[in-house]
């Protein structure tokens, strides 16, 4: 992966009225990157993502993007970035299509009918092209973002909460979508989600903010790893495994399912124990890490 | 940039149905005030000609195309700005109401550009408007009522304009009636601006210009120094290519002052929405 | 006693000069009953108060007794009385009293004037005046008072149609105190400094009607006064 930084954030401060939303954030995204965004609400991600766009003006810090300021590169900078902020919002009394093509217009870059067609191809949307947006579902519009954000190509992609709203299938879709874009076409993306699962499994790299302060900041499994895991052991004697891992601290759940606090690396050594004293094991699950971690973040 | 967004800001007036909701009662209207004239215009007319009646006669197609244009406008005038605001008010607290606001701002195209293309659209539509309302004054009367001199009362008495003296005061007529609307339409783009739903702006364009139509019409001495001032005195002026004598000077003066308020209105939308957080 | 002497002196006056100046009218009657039917082109100038017209041609068309049609491209103004009122009035025998009054010089002509007072107390008209050069049998001015519409003065001038009594310029001087706006209907209602104008009174307003081309006694049909 390449070490270019594509998103930089120094010191961003942004006052509403009396209110801090955001107190000194400070991060970097680089090129290639799925970054995951996280925080409780009112942590300040939403404001934080909108003085990426400019949407907000930042009382102080600095934000660069592909090694430019905002502030005086807004333009060219916008031209390379595709985005949803919270929710995908269309003009409702028009269609799929001519929606698309109102978004494309001012995207910064020429893009065909064709395009257009082949992008609501692309979101499953093509048999509604003509459909007004006003009937269309939650899920519907999710995608026709989506397509809105892919539109012109961009270089950097900005999800704010794109899964929020759908169902289960959507949420496969959407997670499918974004590892397309990333394995497929390299994308760099930024993922703000409350679906902790999904930055887990999708996203590289990540920035905790809570209160409006960023806490946390690094690679994903570096910052996983570092922490002990909650794992889950199936086996055929419960009883057996606890007395022979007294070692650690293990909990019985019931007679074929224990749990153990250690390190990543340990698993396998439990694992070659227990098969070694004929234990069985059925099943190995690591349970919810980055729950746990975003939990203990927030909380310290 | 800008034509690429005055396109779309057209496509989307285009799309909206409260769009042709100006067109439509504008049309009803008319039609209204043109059966009223044809069912009953010698009386309606006698209303405004009775005093001088009784000592004079009125020979020749006093009822005609002229008149019934100029009646129509008089009437009208005062309930297009509503018409006007019904979809100017709407074009940037609409997009923050319905959430596009947001998407657009994230685009490369400037706040700037996004007023100025809102503003133009604005324009379009009510240049539209007011030629609708010509088109239907002007050549509908006429095709019913035929062509002839042109009868207007003013409040120093009664000016008969002959017929190849009056194209030229509804063109220019027009094009002022046109400036006041488009005063209307950068106040109300202005509202807009401070709103995040459609119906607010609407509301206060129209409560700001009857305040002001109000104040104008009071004889009260107190109001005199702003009275100049108020773009609502000027609304009018497109009525003073009706007197015998046209006053050039106080309609240079009106349209300054029109000008001004569309230029402070935009002047104003743009601080505004530049400075503007996008939070919805 | 005295009261009775100017009593009959009055009287008698009025009865001897009666005679002659109901002749004249009789005369001036004739000379128009002449004209059965006339058109003529008309330029019309109105300078009213409160009425502002641009000069305007037309055609008028007459016929005998009353029938009276202005045929022109745009609006046309002219008094609501004075036209035929004064001719059918005068047609009328015994409906009025005829009085000679004083001699009076109207543009280097010698005129008398003809007081003619209506028998009938329930007409509009209350009194006319007539001032008649007595060598052609016209009537150079007049003053038509009538109830409904106060007075209206005529000067007349004559060129070619002297033997008809046609006037070629009708000049009326009417009476437009009347006039009125009021403020709810006018439509320029911004205009708060107009106000001051539509309270001012001002007495008189002038119609100047020029007449070229008479076409007399060319038999006109009735149809023609009946078309709008």
């Amino acid at each position: 992966m390449s070490e270019t930084t594509v998103i930089q954030v120094k010191d961003l401060n942004k006052k509403f009225g009396d209110f801090e939303a955001i107190k000194n954030v400070s991060f970097h995204v680089n090129e290639g990157d799925v970054f995951g965004f996280l925080g409780p609400n009112g942590a300040g991600k939403s404001t934080t993502i909108r003085c990426l766009l400019s949407l907000i003006q930042p009382n102080r810090g600095e934000i660069q993007l592909f090694g430019k300021h905002l502030h005086t590169n807004r333009k060219e900078i916008l031209s390379r970035i595709g985005c949803i902020i919270e929710k995908p919002d269309f003009y409702k009394y028009l269609s799929a299509q001519k929606n698309l093509e109102i978004f494309a217009r001012i995207s910064g870059a020429e893009v065909s009918a064709k395009e257009i067609e082949g992008m609501l191809e692309f979101v499953g949307l093509a048999d509604r092209a003509k459909h007004k947006v006003k009937g269309f579902s939650h899920g519907m519009k999710q995608r026709l973002g989506i397509a809105q954000t892919l539109l012109h190509k961009p270089d950097l992609i900005i999800l704010d909460e794109p899964t929020t709203g759908l169902d289960p299938q959507g949420i496969i879709e959407v997670r499918n979508l974004i590892l397309r874009l990333k394995n497929e076409q390299h994308k760099t993306i930024l993922l703000s989600s409350h679906q902790l699962s999904e930055i887990e499994m999708i996203a590289n790299r990540m920035v905790i903010i809570n209160k409006g302060h960023s806490i946390v900041e690094g690679s994903v499994s570096d910052l996983l790893n570092a922490e002990e895991l909650l794992v889950k052991f199936e086996v055929n004697d419960a009883d057996k495994a606890k007395t022979l891992l007294s070692a650690y601290t293990v909990k019985a759940i019931n007679t074929t399912t224990i749990e153990i606090l250690l390190n990543r690396n340990e698993i396998s050594s439990i694992n070659k124990k227990l098969v070694e004293a004929n234990v069985l094991v059925n099943a190995i699950e690591p349970k919810r890490k980055l729950e746990d971690f975003f939990i203990k973040t927030i909380q310290n | 940039m800008l034509l690429k967004n005055t396109y779309n800001e057209l496509i989307k007036i285009v799309s909206k149905p409260r769009s042709f909701l100006g067109f439509g009662a504008l049309s009803l209207l008319i039609a209204i005030i043109l059966f009223a004239m044809k069912a009953d215009g010698s009386s309606i007319v006698s209303m405004v000609t009775d005093s001088f009646e009784q000592t004079l006669t009125f020979n020749g197609n006093v009822i005609n195309g002229n008149l019934i244009a100029f009646i129509i406008l008089q009437m009208l005038i005062v309930h297009v700005p509503l018409l006007i605001a019904l979809v100017t008010g709407d074009l940037i607290s609409g997009e923050a109401a319905m959430g596009t606001i947001r998407m657009m701002a994230s685009k490369p195209i400037s706040r700037t550009q996004i007023v100025l293309s809102k503003f133009i659209a604005g324009a379009l539509y009510t240049l539209l408007i007011t030629l609708w309302l010509g088109f239907l004054a002007l050549f509908v009367s006429h095709f019913i009522f035929g062509s002839g001199d042109l009868i207007v009362l003013n409040s120093d008495g009664l000016v008969i304009l002959p017929e190849a003296d009056v194209f030229w005061r509804f063109g220019l007529g027009f094009c002022v009636a046109f400036l006041s609307l488009l005063t209307v339409s950068a106040l109300s783009i202005f509202l807009s601006a401070y709103s995040e739903n459609s119906i607010g702006p609407i509301v206060a364009t129209m409560s700001i210009i009857l305040v002001f139509t109000i104040i104008g019409s009071l004889d009260a001495s107190v109001f005199n120094s702003i009275k100049p001032y108020m773009f609502t005195t000027h609304m009018a002026a497109w009525r003073s290519f009706f007197s015998a004598e046209v006053p050039f000077n106080a309609i240079y003066q009106s349209i300054v002052i029109l000008v001004l308020h569309i230029f402070s209105f935009l002047g104003m939308t743009l601080y505004k929405f530049n400075k503007k957080d996008i939070t919805s | 006693m005295k009261q009775f002497v100017l009593f009959i002196a009055i009287s008698f006056s009025c009865f001897s000069h009666a005679q002659n100046a109901e002749d004249v009218i009789t005369k001036i009657n004739n000379k128009f009953n002449a004209v059965k039917d006339y058109s003529v082109n008309v330029y019309i100038q109105a300078n009213i108060p409160m009425l502002k017209i641009m000069p305007n041609k037309g055609k008028l068309y007459f016929k005998q007794k009353d029938k009276v049609k202005i045929d022109s491209k745009g609006i046309t103004v002219l008094p609501k009385q004075g036209f035929t009122e004064l001719n059918s009035f005068l047609n009328e025998k015994g409906a009025y009293m005829a009085i000679f009054g004083d001699s009076v010089m109207i543009r280097g002509v010698k005129t008398k004037l003809i007081n003619v007072i209506p028998n009938n107390s329930a007409s509009d008209i209350i009194l006319v005046k007539l001032w008649v050069d007595l060598q052609n049998n016209i009537i150079l001015r007049s003053q038509l008072t009538t109830k409904s519409n106060g007075s209206i003065n005529i000067d007349y001038s004559y060129t070619d149609q002297i033997n008809y009594g046609l006037p070629n310029q009708l000049k009326f001087e009417i009476d437009v105190k009347k006039f009125k706006i009021p403020k709810s209907i006018a439509g320029d209602i911004n205009k708060t400094n107009q106000q001051e104008k539509t309270t001012k009174e001002i007495d008189k307003g002038t119609i100047t009607v020029n007449f070229t081309e008479y076409k007399v006694n060319i038999g006109l049909k009735d149809e023609i006064f009946s078309k709008n």
